[in-house]
């Protein structure tokens, strides 16, 4: 019993402990002597002398202190299972928990957190439509038109859809995009078509091709409101949205995914601040293309509320107020921007009526 | 020592401190690691997720030094910078990556449309290539005795064998999985070390294939029946637990479990039952705050839910976030909890080591590896411990 720590008098600086030197497993009882430094002595031998400044703290389990010494080998560790012992060595040990994330440490990572967060969200929100928007006309034509190629190929598997090209219709439709395309001044190599689909939608796609489903055409009452979406398509074309769309949501999906990691069910979480974010910037796009269509169809002497009305019959009345995931503005207020200082149609009809008939049923077999 | 001639029949202490040898235990309490996940938790809440890499670090320590082996705890002295690290400089070689990926599948949809479908599989190997990373900076961080364990071996190798295990795998319906599994730990052992001490790995893939036989032939019906599958997914976890920790070797150090089949089946059922109240807790959050928007607007409620403005009330998508951010963390602690503490602690406890006295004077030897295949790990949302 004499050699334990806890018998009065001069031992209190003494106790016993395990010590493995980092350099094997082997598992030493040793005699710890707190003196100026801390010796490590097994039987007469000491093993190491550690100053109390070097000592830091290592994980244990409760009721075990286990520390490791700066100066030491890495691994070298001194195991003491006696509480009195373990108090005396760390009331000695200054600097026993300097190594770990206090309270500052952790404020710090919090801090530095958010600013990343605060500026991942500055840069999706300000920094990628302004890099959108430089990076879109540095990227070559060449490219944008093998984009396009692959979307088309993937369109028409997708939708199922053969192009329409019985010859009365194909004329027709050709009168009216040579018209819209010279009033938008695009060059010949824009390519159009309509495609065989019931879905009422036209879209652009990049490098210069824009698509209409039949469904639209079935719709649409006159040549003035397929015309329109002509143009707002040929607008997206213009502005080359499609590739600044892919800048800007490529670089949206990568960043917020930079965020909140390994949460389990942080995917909606994701996909839901990456739905609003691309959707406010496609409704910009959508309204650029709207006004640029208004244009166009003003100085071919055409009104452009056809057109309005043509999207309200698609897609119904919208209800009040605007939805902050929809990725088009309203249609109720895209008839309200259309109908607005339209001038009295003062250019001739783009299509005769008999056009007219030949483009509505363009998709029906040969006449 | 005043007290000890009272009572008299209470014997004196041992005069050694050290506990007597018991085969493997785990020391932690319950309420520590709930509070340090709780915690870790708010964190993660506050950090929008960055601090995930100081807490999966705090929850490694804990669960390592509080596992105790011949009366020795283990360490982890891995630390959450580490990961921070490892995490950015895999952002900065996946980036391009992913550029060269987007590229490369563009020329192949130009050439037929979907043919960059394939293309996947590229990042299906990288996985592998993460989770080989990944266990090497892990096993790199544990130490046992003041000796640290280590990992030799090619990642790139190891998701070469995985991917073609894998191939085959897919191809049989899951059938090949039981020899994957045994050919992908034969390697990962075979290319562990403690200290001098090399790993071998002794599980056969007919051993794994039948004990869980069955469980295969039961999958299917899972998908009509759900409520069997946390069963067999249960079992399947057992069985393999078992089967693998039974083949674990070091040098004449020999692991054996006794892991019964149903020893995991309750926690799954309490992850789902905790899934379940949160959902209920998560939806009632949802109404109230629906209705309190709705009373704010001014609007009649029913005319309020009618029109579909509702949808469209920034402040009802705002406390929708955060609401469901909170639901996601609340989520997590219950999972830490359940599948990674009790987990463990129940794998543990099935465990016995014998000829450990191999294990007592063993040498050190081995570098430590980076922490870039975790952070691949996590760009590529491939899991691991």
């Amino acid at each position: 019993m004499d050699s334990e720590a806890s018998v009065p008098g001069t031992s209190i600086l003494d106790g016993s402990a395990a010590y493995f030197d980092g350099a094997s497993s082997r598992r030493r009882m040793v005699t710890l002597r707190l003196a100026d430094r801390l010796e490590i002595v097994e039987g007469e031998q000491t093993l190491a002398t550690w100053a109390y400044a070097d000592i830091r703290r290592a994980d244990s389990p409760a009721g075990v202190l286990r520390v490791s010494c700066l100066t030491a080998a890495a691994l070298a560790r001194l195991e003491v299972r006696d509480t009195a012992l373990a108090s005396e060595l760390v009331a000695r040990c200054a600097s026993i928990d300097d190594h770990m994330i206090g309270r500052r440490g952790i404020a710090t990572i919090v801090g530095w957190s958010v600013a990343a967060a605060v500026s991942i969200v500055a840069v999706v929100l300000f920094g990628l439509p302004l890099l959108a928007d430089r990076l879109t006309p540095l990227v070559p034509e060449t490219f944008e038109r093998r984009l396009g190629d692959v979307a088309d190929s993937q369109i028409k598997k997708i939708f199922d859809a053969k192009v329409c090209d019985n010859a009365a219709g194909q004329k027709a439709f050709t009168k009216l995009v040579t018209q819209i395309r010279e009033s938008a001044g695009l060059d010949t190599s824009v390519q159009s078509g309509v495609l065989s689909s019931s879905i009422p939608n036209a879209f652009a796609l990049p490098g210069g091709k824009v698509y209409m489903f039949d469904g639209l055409l079935a719709k649409a009452e006159n040549a003035d409101e397929i015309a329109g979406v002509l143009a707002h398509e040929l607008g997206h074309l213009k502005h080359r949205d499609s590739m600044r769309k892919l800048i800007h949501d490529g670089g949206t999906s990568f960043l917020i995914g930079l965020l909140f990691g390994d949460i389990t069910g942080s995917s909606a979480l994701i996909f839901g601040s990456q739905t609003l974010v691309t959707s406010s910037h496609s409704r910009e796009a959508e309204h650029n293309a709207d006004s640029f269509a208004i244009d166009v169809m003003h100085r071919l002497g055409r009104p452009a509320k056809p057109t309005g009305e043509l999207l309200l019959r698609v897609t119904g009345k919208e209800g009040k107020g605007l939805s902050i995931i929809s990725t088009h503005p309203l249609s109720e207020d895209r008839l309200a921007r259309m109908s607005r200082l339209d001038p009295p149609a003062s250019g001739p009809p783009l299509l005769t009526a008999e056009e007219w008939k030949a483009l509505k049923s363009i998709c029906s077999a040969k006449i | 020592m005043n007290e000890m001639s009272w009572p008299p029949q209470v014997p004196p202490p041992p005069p050694s401190p050290m506990p007597p040898p018991m085969p493997v235990g785990f020391s932690g309490s319950r309420s520590d690691f709930f509070h340090l996940v709780k915690r870790g938790a708010g964190l993660e809440f506050v950090t929008l997720g960055f601090y995930r890499f100081w807490l999966l670090t705090d929850i490694r320590r804990h669960l390592w030094a509080n596992t105790l082996v011949d009366g020795d705890a283990a360490e982890y002295t891995g630390r959450g910078k580490e990961l921070l690290i490892g995490f950015l400089v895999a952002m900065a070689i996946l980036v391009p990556v992913y550029l060269a990926y987007f590229l490369a599948g563009l020329e192949a949809e130009h050439i037929q449309a979907f043919a960059s479908i394939p293309l996947v599989a590229f990042f299906y190997i990288f996985g592998q290539f993460a989770i080989y990373r990944a266990r090497r900076y892990r096993l790199t961080r544990t130490v046992w005795r003041g000796v640290r364990f280590w990992m030799s071996g090619s990642g790139w190798k190891y998701a070469l064998y995985a991917s073609l295990w894998g191939l085959l795998s897919a191809v049989t319906l899951g059938l090949a999985l039981p020899w994957r599994t045994a050919a992908l730990e034969r390697y990962k052992m075979r290319h562990s070390f403690y200290g001098d001490l090399q790993g071998s790995f002794e599980g056969r893939g007919w051993e794994f294939f039948k004990r869980g036989w069955w469980l295969w032939l039961l999958a299917p019906i899972a998908f009509v029946v759900y409520p069997i599958a946390p069963f067999i997914y249960g079992a399947f976890k057992a069985i393999e637990w078992r089967w693998w920790l039974s083949g674990i070797r070091f040098g004449d150090v020999r692991l054996e479990s006794s892991l019964p089949k149903s020893a995991l089946i309750g926690l799954y059922w309490k992850v789902i039952g905790w899934i379940v109240v949160l959902g209920l807790v998560f939806s009632v959050y949802l109404a109230l705050a629906a209705a309190l928007v709705a009373s704010m607007s001014g609007d009649a409620f029913t005319e309020f839910f009618t029109s579909q403005e509702f949808a469209r009330s920034i402040p009802l998508l705002v406390l929708m976030g955060v609401g469901y951010l909170v639901f996601a963390l609340a989520m997590n602690i219950v999972i830490r909890v359940y599948l990674s503490r009790d987990l463990w602690v129940r794998v543990l406890g099935s465990v016995n080591i014998s000829g450990i006295e191999a294990a007592a004077n063993v040498a050190a030897r081995g570098e430590m590896a980076n922490a870039l295949g975790e952070g691949f790990a996590d760009g590529l949302d491939v899991g691991g411990f």
